[in-house]
């Protein structure tokens, strides 16, 4: 593996941009993701997670059950707005990734 | 819609599952994204073994056909072609069939959504030509594509061999198997020998140092300890090993641990396949990588729990069925994996990873 080699092939993101925010103090997966956009394509990060994670063990020497699984949102699969936004009656969509986050008094929980 | 069991995946243990709960009278609902149950065992044409000694052995594709065979008798609703595609907050599954979402309100989930393939990284890996072996199985056996005429395998598991074998059976020449440590990685030497005997060389200690071609690969450097060497090829299969589908656990709330034979990240869970979340369980690949006779006893274990959950067996006939499945576990799947497990299941209460989900 060298610097150009790809590690996120959906968003063409190199070996060397993930070293980058790594040496810039970046230690899980979604350091880079929030950088970079290294897992932000269509696959939604089903490739790529677990390069970086070796990648992050092989730079910092963390092992790797320190390097923690990355944010899995919903939808877990990609998916037509005009699907998750169905014709149906019974419910309004499935639940938003607003939902996820809790608010108490004025903070994310 | 309503169900008593919710089976998210339809391969080996999922399809164990549903033949455990469903037998018992229970309502079960299948979901699958593939068109066909039976998840990869479609196109394996390896033979199986060992299996649980309910089955005698076969080929991967005739252990699909019989588990389908054995679901018809009972009360199973498979919805092929569907996705779930995360959950309400009332707990009902949301499934989509591609035109709709809704959802599923199940008493319990059993979650067997399997492994996913690790690629291995190299300069110009993502080249047309270049795949893992599982995407090459299924060229050659479930769509009859010739994936390539000159290949290389990249990695030297038990599933690269049985693909390198397959790969020669349909035309392809094997030019050589690349592994990175100074011997193969299958558990089953008899494997590596069948591959020697055919003169397939391997070579060790070896990577791939880049990969040319336009438009495809039709050229690799490969980096051995003392000489580089350039092979014409138009084929990479890379095994970088399989790693359990975590996404459904993920949204779900469950805890993880780390368990290096097992796949790596593993949710938390107790002998009985029920993970930290009261009302989900878990069977196949998904609760640590293993053999396809192995993730069978997993998907009965977890289905045997369901149906005492609900009541439709005491829990004293539940506690001795388990344990002759645990038992039959331990002589069927590999040492190093077993006892991963038996750590993992230590560990339960004890998760590296817990309440991801709202962070």
């Amino acid at each position: 593996m060298d610097k150009t080699t790809i590690i996120c092939r959906c968003e063409e993101i190199s070996c060397e941009e993930v070293e980058e925010v790594i040496s810039n103090g970046g230690r899980t997966f979604d350091d880079v993701k929030r950088i970079t956009r290294c897992g932000m394509g269509p696959c939604q990060a089903k490739i790529c997670t677990s390069m970086v994670a070796e990648i992050i063990h092989q730079q910092t020497g963390l092992s790797p059950s320190e390097i923690p699984l990355p944010r899995m949102r919903m939808p877990l699969s990609p998916i037509k707005l005009e699907t998750l936004g169905t014709n149906s009656t019974s419910f309004s969509a499935v639940k938003s990734v607003l939902d996820e986050v809790e608010i108490e008094e004025g903070k994310v929980r | 819609m309503k169900t008593d069991v919710l089976i998210i995946g339809g391969g080996p243990a999922g399809l164990s599952a549903a033949i455990e709960t469903a037998s018992r009278g229970l309502d079960v609902t299948i979901v699958d994204e593939a068109s066909k149950l039976g998840g990869q065992l479609n196109q394996q044409t390896q033979e199986m073994r060992p299996l649980p000694s309910v089955y005698e052995p076969m080929r991967g594709f005739e252990l699909a056909n019989k588990l389908i065979e054995q679901i018809k008798d009972f009360n199973v609703r498979p919805l092929l072609k569907h996705r779930v595609v995360g959950f309400y907050a009332d707990g009902s599954a949301g499934i989509t069939d591609e035109e709709n979402v809704f959802p599923i309100k199940a008493k319990k989930i059993i979650v067997a959504s399997g492994a996913a393939e690790k690629a291995v990284a190299f300069p110009k890996w993502t080249m047309p030509g270049i795949m893992t072996i599982g995407a090459a199985q299924i060229l050659i056996n479930r769509d009859f594509v010739l994936p390539g005429r000159e290949a290389v395998i990249v990695g030297s598991s038990d599933f690269a061999m049985e693909t390198a074998m397959q790969l020669m059976a349909v035309g392809t020449r094997v030019k050589a198997i690349i592994e990175k440590q100074s011997e193969a990685s299958a558990k089953e030497q008899e494997k590596v020998s069948e591959l020697l005997r055919n003169g397939i060389p391997f070579y060790f200690n070896s990577f791939i140092k880049e990969a040319r071609g336009n438009g495809q690969v039709e050229q690799i450097d490969i980096e051995m300890p003392d000489e580089v060497i350039t092979l014409n090829v138009d084929l990479i299969c890379m095994d970088g090993g399989r790693m359990p589908i975590l996404d459904v656990f993920y949204q779900l709330g469950c805890s993880f641990g780390f368990q290096e034979e097992l796949g790596g990240w593993v949710p938390q869970y107790s002998n009985t396949f029920q993970t930290d979340r009261e009302d989900v369980f878990i069977a196949g690949n998904a609760a640590g990588i293993s053999t396809q006779g192995a993730l069978l006893l997993t998907g009965m274990i977890a289905g045997i729990s369901v149906s005492e959950e609900l009541q439709t067996i005491s829990p004293a006939e539940a506690n001795e069925m388990r344990e002759a499945l645990w038992k039959e576990l331990g002589l069927l799947e590999y040492k190093e994996v077993y006892s991963g497990r038996v750590k993992h299941l230590e560990n339960f209460t004890s998760p590296v990873l817990k309440d991801q989900f709202i962070s």
